[in-house]
């Protein structure tokens, strides 16, 4: 009987074929331009409360690089009513645990917190947005931790130095030339003024996506979302509040002609003054231009060959391809050949490389997953006693092995089943749901997407893993960055 | 409820007049919502396995944890056994190579791994019954193939250097080694000859003797019922056989007398790793876990808001993070805290951070801080409770440490009677800033003001591995005497007139060694020339290709290398070579205006040796000489540049006499982390020296 009962339930499951968790979402924008998106499930009782700012490095100015990463720092100071280092303290105290990231693309912040605490997480990312401190005082102290952050993360670590070095030959024009931690220099360098303006830019409204999944009732969630982010000015008027807010009687009157003294301060939008109301609309009809890079690099031409002298025990060799725009077609075939080369403890780099030939520590292929295009990488850090060149021409033949014969359909299988596996597994927290979704929204233009993703993947072919192979792992046209010890005088 | 829709209502009535809100006004919380903790299933087998079942059917997964029951073991000489046998448990069965085992387990998209005391299994549950066929091939099977037991050797020996480098991890073995030294097998580190020790034969031995259903827990998560549990477990482990487990009773660490301050070097480097850290008596479960964990919260247990974290990065921005973490373990527990500082701050760091262990005991804490700590944990825990794998482990938990049923229902009960009284003796009891291990892995120059902080005033040098440098031992001749000895014993005269009459007809001398380093493609040709009586020169080939090259012609000289192109040397550089100048500069020591000092007798390269130290303005240079023999056996010389310290060390050995001098016919160079072994090809006295080596 309870054999019986087993072979019904696995055949139920099998039955299920390719059929990912389907995640339930509802959006919508509201009319300063926030973008909306609210996922509602019940199994745990929390709630993931995000934003989602569309800059990351890409968007800042060569001299003044290590802005966006510089912002998720900054904007944890504090806000017009959130004192100094209290942000955080808010969220701990309730429960909750918060913390913000940022690559080339986006900056990204969230919140995790008891479901009983949804409308303080709604309050305080709102307030970020509004008019998040922005002085002399926090930027000091950040710029310390940046610094700090950045000898701990970059300088102090073997090897770390790679994506700055890979990706500063990779792209002549394009930012992403240099990483989202930036130059400290100009972090230095820069002026109060400077961060105001980047603030007074980026952190807008239409340039934002509000995502929330967990134990929330969406209508409920949308009563405080129309109350804590309706409120906030659209277009430029969110600029002349936060100058009403922060700039004196004189100064406002001189950049605006009109006297602060017009405007209702509880109730700034809805302003009684004739004055007032009409310079609302004004700026309020000003749209905001979002300086976005343009997104194609000058083609690559030939070979780039330099080595990196680093505080290293081992050699390893990086090499590095241009990879086409994350929502390109081609970025599922890509993502499953860099499965193939290194996905695994059976993948052909780990099998050959790392355990046949004995030739290497580790041995990984990757693609950065960017906005605009992008970089894949195929790298190992050798084995003691191993020349460089020995490794490098061994991931060169894994790589061109894919390129000259379809892979085996045995090896396809495994490939599809491991990518159901993965995508079936992806969705298993809220945090993570509340991201994916700000992302396909944000990059792909479609949040139905975190639905489908599994039937893109599994529409992909072993002659279109080939295809891409040879199309964008071409031997003529990459960096490679040989990592040797430093010597020493 | 009705009260907060009805709230609710208002509010949307206020934003529709265009979002007229008071922003100042904070939200409050709502209901608190319940927090339900599943029972797990819990059943044993005739064999003496415990099995632990938490039913999820959110994911159609399962997951299989099986944890064997033994106390960790002894290792000794034979440190990291349990590490190599755990890195080796997935090569392969009787009836899978390794590969075909990979590429099953990876066929169906399941994770399928081991260390030295578990095994762990996740798959889609329409695979679970073939994920269980391999998982128990490998448990019955498992056959340790010589070839894979190699691998895994050399790719240790590998990972051993690689630790060399990384401050997480020196830091972290000299954190074991102080709070369980004397065989306690926490602090039992694996090192090169504890490696080299390990046999194929330990391994299966090791893995029979832990790997014993006895005593041992299946953990069993995900989309699968009591009756497809038992099932399973029927099927596939009852076949399981093995001896008694192994139980003993491990000491709880060794508590100083006064704060010990130890030392790893790491040149170069441009931040400190700090950690603070004792053990602390106390085992899972006992009634003041609950309200230490608080207490260490409150200190710096995660988040901005603690102490540590508002103090050095908050408000002095020292670091970037700052954490103190106490680990609970059935065998031994300790409290750490530590965090990356920037050298210049780093005694600063030391100070803060043995003034917030001091203040935590001396004062109530403010309840705001214990508040916001209690919820930090109250939320943590709700948070966890999204993982399905977090019941199982609260199941295991209870068995394991024999705690009550209920232990974690009450878990919020008991967190909120935590109060400020509760937390102040629980600092008092625990935690110290008079008898800790301060334990730093930088760069040496901050070493002097790092003594203040040491009970005895000395710091005690560890390696990489933690263990502990020998002692110097006082010197029983003059430094006079052993420069005299050396001389005579390199030149075979027995007078410093004939000593001196052998070096005089020395003109020049060249010296050709291959030199060669793991790290490096191809061999290093190294040449060295001395033309008396002050000439020196220096080039590095790799393949004809010329990488380094220094040269000294008695007035001028400079250096060469390919990253940085030509350097001339500075005027102190030379008037330094000057002081140095000849064959054997010992002879000019007492003219040449360089501070010399006998420090006594080190243990070098199993060796003992007089350790001669030479100070010249920035740079200081240690000169080791055999006890016996009297030959130099290795040179260490470090120089400041800019921030950074730069270190070279060369070993000698293999001396043979060439014209009548003793020549090493073997040296190891070690630059920084780069090792190089040379030996020497020819030496060649008084042949012609061409005079563009000089330029």
């Amino acid at each position: 009987m309870k054999k019986h009962l087993f072979a019904i339930a696995a055949l139920t499951i099998a039955g299920n074929v390719w059929s990912q968790r389907k995640i339930e979402y509802v959006e919508y924008d509201l009319p300063n331009g926030i973008h909306v998106i609210l996922h509602e499930e019940h199994a745990t009782p929390i709630v993931a409360v995000s934003i989602m700012y569309h800059v990351g490095s890409k968007n800042e100015i060569p001299t003044r690089t290590g802005f966006a990463h510089f912002f998720e720092h900054l904007l944890f100071e504090g806000s017009t009513n959130i004192g100094r280092g209290e942000y955080s303290e808010l969220v701990e105290k309730n429960g909750g645990a918060l913390n913000a990231n940022t690559s080339q693309d986006r900056t990204y912040y969230y919140e995790l917190l008891p479901s009983n605490q949804l409308e303080l997480g709604l309050w305080l990312e709102s307030e970020r947005l509004l008019h998040a401190k922005v002085d002399n005082t926090g930027i000091e102290t950040q710029r310390q931790v940046v610094k700090e952050e950045k000898r701990q993360r970059v300088d102090n670590q073997p090897y770390a130095s790679f994506l700055t070095e890979m990706f500063a030959r990779m792209y002549q024009k394009h930012p992403y030339k240099w990483q989202p931690i930036g130059s400290m220099e100009h972090l230095d360098a820069a002026q109060e003024e400077d961060y105001v303006n980047f603030y007074r830019t980026f952190y807008v409204p239409s340039n934002s996506v509000l995502s929330i999944a967990g134990d929330i009732n969406i209508e409920q969630t949308k009563k405080w979302i129309a109350t804590y982010y309706g409120s906030i000015p659209t277009g430029q008027a969110i600029n002349l509040f936060r100058d009403f807010e922060n700039q004196s009687d004189e100064a406002f009157l001189k950049t605006y002609g009109v006297a602060k003294t017009k405007f209702d301060s509880k109730n700034f939008l809805g302003s009684k003054d004739v004055d007032a109301l009409k310079l609302i609309k004004k700026y309020s009809a000003m749209p905001t231009v979002i300086p976005r890079p343009e997104r194609n690099e000058p083609a690559f031409k030939g070979v780039v060959v330099d080595t990196v002298y680093d505080n290293i025990e081992l050699p390893a060799v990086f090499m590095g391809y241009r990879l086409p725009e994350q929502t390109n077609p081609d970025a599922y075939a890509l993502d499953m050949l860099n499965t193939v080369l290194s996905g695994g403890t059976s993948s052909r780099m780990n099998k050959n490389i790392v355990e046949k030939k004995q030739l290497a520590m580790a041995a990984f292929s990757f693609a950065f997953p960017l906005e605009d295009p992008g970089i894949g990488l195929v790298a190992a850090i050798g084995a003691a006693k191993v020349d460089i060149i020995t490794l490098q021409n061994a991931l060169d033949e894994e790589v061109k092995s894919v390129q000259d014969a379809l892979i085996s359909q045995e090896e396809f299988e495994k490939l599809r089943n491991g990518k159901e596996n993965d995508i079936i597994s992806a969705y298993s927290s809220v945090a993570g749901i509340a991201e994916n979704l700000a992302q396909n929204y944000m990059y792909m233009g479609s949040t139905a997407l975190i639905n489908s993703e599994l039937t893109k993947y599994m529409a992909v072919t072993r002659e279109d893993i080939q295809r891409v192979a040879k199309k964008y792992f071409t031997p003529e046209n990459r960096v490679i960055l040989y990592y040797l010890p430093k010597p020493k005088n | 409820m009705k009260k907060i829709i009805l709230s609710g209502a208002l509010i949307l009535a206020a934003a529709a007049s265009f979002g007229q809100i008071d922003r100042s006004v904070r939200p409050t919380a709502g209901t608190p919502p319940t927090i339900n903790i599943q029972d797990s299933e819990v059943f044993t087998t005739e064999n003496g396995i415990t099995v632990i079942l938490s039913e999820n059917h959110k994911l159609p997964k399962v997951s299989i944890r099986l944890v064997t029951g033994s106390d960790p073991m002894n290792e000794g000489t034979k440190a990291g056994l349990s590490k190599i046998a755990g890195q080796l448990i997935m090569s392969g069965t009787t009836n899978r190579s390794k590969d075909k085992l990979d590429s099953e387990v990876d066929y169906i998209g399941a994770t399928l791994n081991a260390d030295g005391e578990s095994m762990y299994l996740s798959c889609l549950t329409k695979h679970v019954e073939k994920g269980l066929t391999l998982m128990t091939d490998v448990l019955y099977n498992a056959n340790f193939p010589d070839s894979e037991f190699e691998r895994i050797k050399k790719q240790n020996e590998s990972a051993l250097l690689s630790a060399k480098s990384n401050p997480d991890e020196m830091s972290d073995n000299a954190e074991r080694k102080a709070n369980f030294p004397n065989g306690h097998p926490y602090g039992e580190i694996m090192t090169e000859t504890t490696l080299a020790a390990i046999n194929k034969a330990d391994v299966e031995s090791y893995f029979r003797k832990v790997f014993t259903p006895k005593g041992s827990y299946l953990v069993i998560v995900g989309d699968v019922n009591k009756a497809q549990a038992t099932e399973m477990v029927n099927k596939y482990f009852s076949a399981w056989k093995g001896g008694p487990v192994y139980k003993a009773e491990l000491g709880e660490g060794q508590f100083n007398k006064g704060n010990r301050v130890i030392f790893v070097k790491k040149p170069g480097a441009v931040q400190s790793k700090v950690t603070i850290t004792f053990p602390v008596k106390m085992k899972p479960g006992q009634p003041n876990q609950l309200p230490l964990t608080v207490t260490n919260g409150i200190l710096g247990g995660g988040g901005f808001g603690t102490r540590l974290m508002q103090n050095l990065r908050e408000d002095k921005a020292y670091t970037y993070g700052c954490y103190s973490g106490i680990d609970i373990t059935d065998n031994g527990s300790w409290f750490s805290a530590s965090g990356n500082f920037r050298n210049d701050v780093t005694d600063s760091a030391i100070v803060q951070l043995l003034k917030e262990l001091d203040d935590i005991g001396n004062s109530y804490v403010k309840e705001s801080e214990i508040n916001l700590t209690k919820s930090a944990m109250a939320g943590g825990f709700a948070r966890s409770l999204e993982n399905p794998q977090t019941i199982a482990r609260f199941a295991l938990n209870i068995i394991q440490n024999n705690l009550p049923k209920d232990y974690y229902q009450t878990y919020l009960k008991r967190l909120d009677a935590v109060n400020t009284e509760n937390v102040l003796e629980m600092a008092q009891t625990y935690f110290t800033s008079k008898n800790c291990n301060i334990i730093v892995v930088g760069n040496e120059e901050i070493i002097e003001k790092l003594k203040v902080f040491d009970a005895d005033g000395k710091i005690e040098m560890f390696d990489a591995f933690g263990n502990v440098a020998k002692e110097v031992k006082p010197a029983d001749i003059t430094k006079e005497q052993l420069i005299e000895k050396y001389i005579l014993a390199n030149t075979g005269t027995t007078s410093m007139k004939a000593a001196t009459k052998a070096i005089k007809k020395v003109k020049s001398v060249k010296q050709v060694m291959e030199m060669s380093a793991q790290q490096i493609p191809a061999p290093l040709t190294m040449t060295t020339y001395f033309v008396a009586p002050n000439k020196e020169a220096m080039k590095i080939e790799m393949q004809g290709m010329m990488i380094q090259k220094e040269y000294f012609d008695g007035k001028v000289g400079a250096s060469s290398n390919m990253q940085t192109g030509k350097k001339d040397l500075t005027a102190e550089e030379i008037a330094s070579k000057q002081k140095s100048a000849g064959l054997f500069p010992e002879l000019t020591y007492a003219t040449s205006g360089i501070k010399v000092e006998l420090v006594g007798i080190e243990e070098v390269n199993n060796t003992e040796a007089y350790v001669l130290k030479m100070i010249d303005g920035d740079k200081q240079s240690f000169d080791y000489f055999d006890t016996k023999t009297f030959m130099k056996i290795k040179s260490v010389s470090i120089q400041k540049e800019g921030d950074q310290v730069i270190e070279a060390s060369r070993s000698f050995s293999d001396f043979k006499t060439v014209n009548g001098l003793q020549f090493p016919h073997k040296m190891t160079l070690m630059m920084g982390e780069l090792g190089l072994e040379g030996k020497v090809i020819t030496i060649e006295i008084n042949g012609t020296v061409d005079e563009t080596t000089f330029k």
